[in-house]
């Protein structure tokens, strides 16, 4: 027997950069320039 | 060293007083006209995303997170942000996973959508290795910032126990969650301002001879602004891949299947705003530890120009002054003086170097040297201090409450202060409600009386809210005389995140997983962590790697062997029936 499926809930439209798959591109993006920045700023010549 | 035995100015104790009444104000006044639990425990499930998200933040932040690891930065430098780099990562992860399926169970628990899946005594375990450790760790909570500010501040630990918890015990559970989530939007906004408020002052603070490039010169001679750290050795905590992938599943597990982290997002109106309340976090947690750890460095760097005391702990110089043999104390601090001022005089030295354009190179490995000179001095006294045979003593979380309390003016110490109690609060208002939930939903609704009228069932939500408050506070006023308990405890929650979340990795990832192969999976994944704890020296970040590991080929085998007949459960099972991301 099949389980029965939770109802569905409510789901607004994706409020920023269009897509879900965007949004998440955009996170993995920023993390990564996040720890480049701090790896340059680990060696930059102070 | 007179600067250990200043206290706060009038300015200093308004700015504190006022913001201690205004947020129980503000508390007590959000939270009225709750009715219902779905009131009490989910805030409604109206909330915006930005305020569920700011909730995930403040609840994360704790006291001991604020002013223990700007002591950290000013002790080993900043690779302690390494610990955040798989969150972001997490948080996708978990939006893509976890989010939607709790959402649409329309669960009050985590741990209720295992029973959905799985079966009851899944949910029981896994709930009740939650009550274990959230609920002596809250005590720990409640008590580490207590001891640390009555030292610095010269309280009772009872009376900052009683203050600090007191407050947040009142609209906890006057308005439950939603009380919980509007003050973590406030004490979020308070703590960012009171960020940008410590750079701002270390850096003004700096003397005139020194500026910011000099400061971080200094900082970065002295090994404090290593962030990113490629080794590939599993022993060493804050590694690029410990991070990454060790801190990644610590995320998942801690904001996937921690109550304290789960009710924020389940508080969500939507869907959309549940998922967006983590992404939030993954854009501004590592900016955020980052200046949290910059203000620790520029600490250190202010230190150089300004005197510091024998020990920063005040309670541990005077057991010191005490018990130590007069000759020895007084040679200790001699050398310990003669160290700072001789490195007060190479970073002089270092920064005019650099301003009158000449190479550097040969000031700086003095400032170097006598970086290290100064380290082992300190190293000395900290073994002197612990005794015979003991470890050094560790006071690196008095750092930055000192200099507070001793170097800012103008009620800004007053200020920093009420940041380091909003921290503390934001983080206890949360574990208090996110106790009473599991409690109530997972033990007292399903075992004890399942059919409660919505008054009854407030009532209790209520009650169980203010019970887990007062044993917090009597766990957090016993704490001193539990000694390596309190290590523990601490360590009691990394045995076993891991396991949950390959639990939770079975139930979501697998529609094959049967729940007789999560709940035996789970056995072997927290046996499986208590040995690698045991018997190898890697790291604790891995420990999650591995318990998760392990439940989840566990679990498969399991299944395999015992075939169908050990699943149950009636949930959605399996990514197929994930949404579109």
């Amino acid at each position: 027997m099949n389980p029965p499926r939770p109802p569905e809930a409510s789901d607004d439209r994706v409020p920023f950069f269009g897509t879900w798959r965007a949004i998440y591109a955009a996170v993995a993006a920023c993390a990564l320039a996040v720890m480049a920045l701090l790896a340059l700023f680990s060696r930059w010549p102070f | 060293m007179a600067f250990l035995t200043q206290g706060l100015a009038t300015a200093d104790w308004l700015v504190l007083a006022a913001y201690l009444v205004a947020i129980v104000a503000f508390g007590l006044w959000v939270g009225r006209g709750t009715r219902g639990i779905d009131d009490f425990f989910l805030a409604g499930r109206e909330m915006r995303w930005w305020a569920a998200g700011l909730s995930v933040m403040a609840t994360q932040i704790s006291a001991i997170t604020f002013v223990g690891t700007t002591g950290q930065a000013y002790t080993k430098g900043m690779s302690f942000v390494a610990f955040y780099f798989g969150l972001p990562f997490a948080m996708v992860v978990l939006s893509l996973t976890v989010v939607p399926f709790f959402y649409r169970a329309r669960v009050f628990t985590a741990y209720e959508y295992l029973e959905q899946r799985f079966d009851a005594r899944t949910r029981t375990l896994t709930s009740l290795l939650f009550l274990l450790s959230r609920g002596l760790a809250v005590g720990v909570t409640l008590y580490a910032p207590s001891l640390v500010l009555s030292v610095v501040l010269g309280w009772s630990e009872a009376a900052t126990i009683a203050l600090m918890g007191g407050t947040t015990i009142l609209y906890v559970v006057y308005g439950g969650n939603r009380s919980v989530i509007w003050t973590d939007v406030v004490q979020m906004a308070l703590i960012w301002f009171g960020i940008f408020v410590c750079v701002g002052v270390a850096i003004a603070r700096l003397p005139a001879e020194v500026g910011l490039g000099d400061a971080l010169a200094l900082a970065q001679t002295a090994s404090r602004l290593e962030t990113v750290d490629l080794s590939l050795d599993l022993t060493k905590p804050y590694t690029l891949w410990s991070g990454l992938i060790g801190g990644m599943f610590l995320a998942m597990a801690y904001f996937g299947c921690d109550q304290s982290q789960v009710q924020r997002y389940l508080s969500g109106r939507s869907l959309t705003e549940s998922r967006l309340s983590l992404l939030f976090n993954a854009f501004l947690k590592v900016p955020m530890q980052f200046l949290i750890l910059l203000t620790g460095v520029l600490v250190f760097v202010f230190f150089h120009f300004h005197d510091t005391p024998l020990l920063w702990n005040r309670a541990e110089l005077a057991q010191l002054e005490t018990r130590a043999p007069v000759g020895e104390l007084v040679r200790l601090r001699a050398e310990a003086e003669a160290a700072h001022r001789e490195r007060r005089s190479a970073a002089s030295a270092f920064a005019a170097a650099r301003r009158a354009g000449l190479d550097p190179e040969p000031a700086r490995e003095a400032y170097r040297a006598s970086q290290q000179r100064l380290e082992a001095s300190e190293a000395e006294v900290r073994r002197l201090a612990a005794g015979p045979g003991a470890a050094p003593v560790n006071d690196v979380n008095y750092i930055f409450p000192s200099y507070v309390v001793s170097q800012l003016r103008g009620g800004i110490a007053g200020l920093v202060i009420a940041v380091i109690f909003a921290a503390a609060m934001s983080t206890l208002a949360a574990e208090l409600s996110s106790l009473a939930t599991a409690t109530v939903i997972d033990f007292y609704k399903r075992f004890v009386n399942t059919s409660g009228t919505g008054a009854h069932d407030l009532l209790v939500s209520r009650v169980f809210t203010a019970v887990w408050g007062i044993f917090a506070a009597l766990v957090a006023l016993q704490a001193g005389q539990l000694g390596s308990a309190i290590e523990v405890v601490n360590r009691f929650g990394s045995y076993f995140y891991g396991s949950i979340l390959g639990v939770f990795g079975l139930a979501i990832l697998t529609p094959r997983a049967s729940a007789r192969g999560a709940f035996y999976g789970l056995l072997a994944g927290m046996a499986t962590v208590f040995l690698v704890s045991r018997l190898t020296s890697i790291a604790f970040l891995w420990y999650n790697v591995v318990g998760a590991l392990t439940v989840f080929g566990v679990g498969l085998l399991i299944t395999a062997a015992s075939g169908p007949s050990g699943q149950s459960g009636t949930a959605t099972t399996g990514l197929a029936a994930s949404p579109a991301p």
